[in-house]
């Protein structure tokens, strides 16, 4: 067999080099550049195919559901639309716009793609009067009531791939012709032509490199695309060369679409505090919040200006700058031909037109956001959450969440003010939910909600003091033949011996004993000694291992001191424990998730409703009315500075030693909220419950204007009207008594005249007090509560 | 499905007939018979017009929106528009009521159990939709193996419904 003749001809030369030694150095030389070609080619790949796809998970909060009857103000409506980026235009005829008129507002609303379907833009008038809305109706020839609306839900924040990159992704048939022709004109003529680099261009540089000028410029398209894969700021020889090798390869494996494509949705375009603009998509948005199929001509040349550099031409921080570059821009298009002459002259006089405030990116609500990270992290890899372009339904209600940062806000600096407490030192936190969904419609992690550092809401663990009482009286109130809302308890001094902790001695707060008190006053008046004794009697243990079906997985040390709190939970924990007493007994896992929905809107996953019942409702009934006692009569009454009695908010406040902590969880008849206040250094504050978290409680609340309280009375509950102090029965028409909740057959069975002697009328009269309806008679406080 | 919906619209009182063989739930879901149940433990409710489940115009609207769903085999969606329903009106019993109906369709049997003790717990004096909640606790006892509860509930489902029969001439119209 013959050899081909190549190796049968030794050549004297290789590649014009003479053999020998050379042409092993040129062989090593040629395998070297083969193997850094490859490792190159490998690099830019990965780039490429890693890259392309990766989209942000988008964290959408409630849409508001619009219908005639709801309560909400021309204003609220304005403000929710105004955070959704519809603009005032005087012909509300395209989406996201709206127009006052008398009475109403006329607006067109987005496509939006929900979970459960498509819902398309709709041209709407809506009227408003007595602060609730009063008519809404499509818009047409003829106008058809509509019975609801969902509007478009406000993004509230996103979880973004690599270095928080965002981007919308678009497809080449999606962009404009002419942003795509003003771009070429503007930064790669020969573009479809060329291999990925323009030899005249590299020509240009690499004179600049050796006269020792500034190397830029003379990029194609490919190579500010590799460019952009790889940003670092150096300006070398070796990084242009890798970047043209690159370019080279990147064009050998992929189409001039593909490039194209991705260079689109690539490229950086501009900064918004820690998250990065990537691509026309966003950036379209982002600047002029519309879709780039909506842009005119001198947009499209402002984008198309930023390619060159997104800092400098930034039209929000150098509009200058930018509105020459956007007109040097133009002048390439209409010299291109990409424009018409007559199409420049109208752009050409055109202001920039860009939004003030970008769309929401970085979330406004870091603490929530955090939350909802933290879940999804249960069902899903990071990198997926960072990549797949994910939309998740939240259940946070701006409006709700603003009320709540407003009041943590104003009333920390007061208290400051008030009880001398150094400046900016005092922090909170603040849960917000649903008394029967258990959605979470807000929480604040800090004074400063803006900030993303410490989320107090979940990572502050703070000894709860009173708030962990009511499990101890539910327990009691459990067990009806032995404890009624008036069984007497014992609240004189008490020293608890048990194995593994010093002696126990607990104290009141106002350090006195009250000797015999009836079970609702002590719980009313957070009385230490009281319930520490109750809590000892039905069992530490029984009491402590409640908590894991109120849904706090948390085991408190199985000390006595754990049946007064002495043990840290965070608020969103907290919220969880009330949420059960509020519901009835029902627990209904706190959720901040509706529903996960894919890229391309198929439903992912569902986050339904789920109740457990937990504890018997007519026990829970019970502590209700106790609960509302602590507010009516108790350590929380001046609660009703902030809220009207006829509210009947059920509430408990809990102080901790030397006034470290200062908690309220309450609830009205649709929300559950807890607030916490103290030092981050676990210093004290001088606060009780009632003096520091209850007052930011009651501030929130005043404005979110929530339901009253009116819990349904159980079968199993009946009324009875017994003696304020003695606690006998009462004929039902006796106005000295106070009707109270009794388990039927737990009611006193001795009955006693009607009395009204100075000591029983004056606790009636105590109780009657915050019920409003003072001229109603006998028409008790329980009675207007419970009807 | 789709007579026994236009059904509800007619049909302005609840009728009783108890001891009839077949089950038939109220309002969103018809569930056959699960397996154990007995003639003489079941009664038929006739359906409520939805205008007296609410008198909100939005929750009707999601209520109808949920049946077409459910009708067409998409619980999940409806699921989703009841609780869309619930969050306007979340202590009306009939609307739990309906998720109830929906979780024992779905095989959720415990949940259903729940959610119609939920329902009864915002039922007031309403022995209409008290009926109804028994009757799916019965349906859901009876596929859960406890017979002995559910022919409880069902005894329970067929005494309100008397009553309710017998409070229909003399309240109904005050609701």
């Amino acid at each position: 067999m013959k050899l081909p003749s190549f190796f049968q001809n030794k050549p004297r030369f290789l590649f014009g080099l003479p053999v020998g030694p050379l042409r092993l150095v040129a062989l090593l030389l040629l395998l070297g550049l083969s193997g850094y070609i490859y490792y190159l080619d490998v690099t830019i790949r990965e780039a490429f195919d890693g890259r392309k796809f990766a989209l942000p998970a988008r964290v959408y909060g409630r849409a508001l559901e619009v219908y005639p009857g709801l309560k909400l103000t021309r204003d609220q409506f304005v403000g929710e639309m105004k955070s959704l980026g519809y603009h005032d235009n005087p012909q509300p005829d395209t989406p996201a716009t709206y127009r006052n008129i008398l009475n109403g507002i006329e607006f067109t609303t987005r496509d939006f793609v929900f979970g459960d379907g498509d819902q398309p833009s709709q041209h709407l008038r809506i009227g408003f009067a007595d602060d609730k809305v009063s008519s809404l109706q499509v818009r047409g020839s003829k106008d058809v009531d509509l019975p609801l609306l969902r509007m478009d839900p406000p993004l509230i924040g996103g979880i973004y791939p690599g270095h928080n990159e965002d981007r919308e992704l678009v497809r080449l048939n999606q962009v404009p012709k002419m942003l795509i022709n003003a771009l070429i004109a503007t930064e790669d003529r020969k573009f479809y032509t060329h291999w990925g680099i323009d030899p005249r261009g590299i020509a240009r540089a690499l004179y600049k490199a050796f006269t020792g000028q500034r190397i830029e410029g003379g990029s194609t398209l490919t190579q500010q695309l590799v460019k952009n894969f790889f940003l670092t700021p150096e300006r070398t020889l070796t990084r242009k060369a890798n970047e043209a090798l690159m370019a080279l390869l990147l064009e050998l494996h992929y189409s001039k679409g593909e490039i194209l494509e991705t260079y689109l949705n690539e490229i950086f375009l501009g900064q918004d505090a820690n998250r990065s603009i990537n691509g026309f998509g966003l950036a379209s948005y982002f600047y002029f919040d519309r879709p780039l199929d909506r842009l005119e001509p001198q947009e499209i040349a402002t984008l198309v200006g930023m390619v060159k550099g997104p800092t400098v031409y930034d039209p929000r921080r150098h509009p200058e700058l930018s509105l020459k570059r956007r007109d040097v821009v133009l002048k390439i298009m209409v010299s291109q031909n990409v424009i018409t002459q007559a199409q420049f002259v109208v752009a050409h006089r055109k202001p920039l037109g860009v939004i003030k405030r970008a769309p929401a990116g970085t979330s406004p609500y870091p603490a929530f956001l955090q939350f909802v990270h933290l879940q999804l992290q249960r069902d899903y890899r990071e990198e997926d959450l960072r990549s797949e372009g994910l939309r998740i339904f939240t259940t946070l209600d701006p409006f709700v969440q603003h009320q709540a940062e407003q009041a943590l806000k104003i009333r920390l600096a007061a208290l400051e003010k008030q009880h001398k407490i150094t400046a900016n030192t005092l922090e909170g936190a603040v849960v917000v939910s649903s008394t029967q969904t258990g959605e979470i419609q807000a929480m604040v992690g800090g004074r400063d909600a803006r900030y993303a550092g410490l989320n107090r809401a979940v990572d502050a663990q703070r000894s709860i003091g009173s708030l962990i009482k009511p499990i101890i009286y539910l327990t009691a109130l459990e067990d009806p033949e032995h404890y009624t809302l008036i069984t007497p308890l014992d609240d004189s001094p008490l020293v608890w011996s048990q194995q593994g902790s010093p002696d126990w001695k607990p104290n009141n707060y106002d350090r006195l004993f009250h000797g015999q008190v009836q079970l609702r006053t002590a719980l009313a008046h957070s009385y230490n000694v009281a319930t520490a004794r109750l809590g000892i009697g039905l069992g530490i243990e029984n009491i402590l291992g409640k908590l894991p079906l109120f849904g706090i997985q948390r085991q408190p040390p199985p000390f006595a001191s754990s049946l007064l709190g002495a043990f840290g939970l965070s608020p969103v924990e907290v919220s969880q424990l009330y949420q059960t007493f509020a519901d009835g007994g029902f627990r209904t896992p706190l959720r901040a998730i509706r529903t996960i929905v894919t890229a391309d809107g198929k439903p992912l996953q569902r986050f339904p409703l789920n109740v457990e019942p937990v504890a018997p409702p007519g026990p829970v009934y019970l502590l209700t009315a106790a609960l509302q006692g602590v507010v009516r009569e108790g350590t929380a009454q001046s609660l009703n500075n902030w809220l009207p009695a006829g509210m009947n908010v059920a509430g408990k406040t809990g102080t901790t030693d030397d006034l470290r902590d200062s908690w309220f969880a309450g609830y009205t008849g649709d929300r559950v909220a807890v607030v916490w206040v103290g030092h981050d250094d676990n210093q004290p504050t001088g606060l009780t419950g009632a003096s520091g978290a209850m007052t930011v409680w009651g501030e929130m609340m005043k404005n979110i204007q929530p339901e009253p309280l009116e819990p349904a009375m159980p079968d199993d509950v009946v009324m009875v009207n017994v003696g304020p102090v003695s606690g006998l029965r009462y004929d039902t028409d006796c106005k000295a008594g106070m009707l109270l909740p009794f388990i039927k057959g737990s009611a006193p069975t001795e009955t006693s005249p009607c009395d009204t002697s100075p000591a029983d009328e004056s606790a009636a009269k105590a109780e009657a007090k915050p019920g409003g309806n003072q001229d109603s008679g006998k028409k008790n406080w329980f009675q207007r509560l419970f009807n | 499905m789709k007579n026994l919906s236009s059904r509800f619209f007619v049909t302005a009182w609840l009728l009783l007939l108890a001891g009839c063989a077949s089950v038939t739930t109220p309002a969103l879901t018809t569930t056959p018979a699960p397996p154990g149940a007995q003639a003489g433990q079941t009664v038929v409710i006739a359906p409520l017009p939805k205008t007296a489940m609410s008198n909100n115009h939005a929750v009707i609207a999601l209520l109808d929106q949920a049946r077409t769903d459910n009708d067409s085999g998409r619980r999940e969606a409806a699921g989703s528009s009841l609780e869309r329903a619930l969050r306007i009106e979340p202590r009306n019993p009939w609307l739990w009521l309906e998720l109830a109906q929906l979780r024992l369709t779905q095989g959720q049997y415990a949940q259903a159990i729940t959610l119609a003790g939920k329902a009864n717990s915002f039922a007031g004096h309403d022995s209409r939709v008290q009926a109804a909640n028994w009757q799916v606790i019965g349906q859901a006892r009876v596929a859960l193996g406890n017979s002995a509860g559910a022919e409880q509930a069902f005894k329970l489902s067929a005494d309100l419904a008397q009553q309710a029969k017998a409070d229909n001439n003399s309240d109904y119209n005050l609701k």
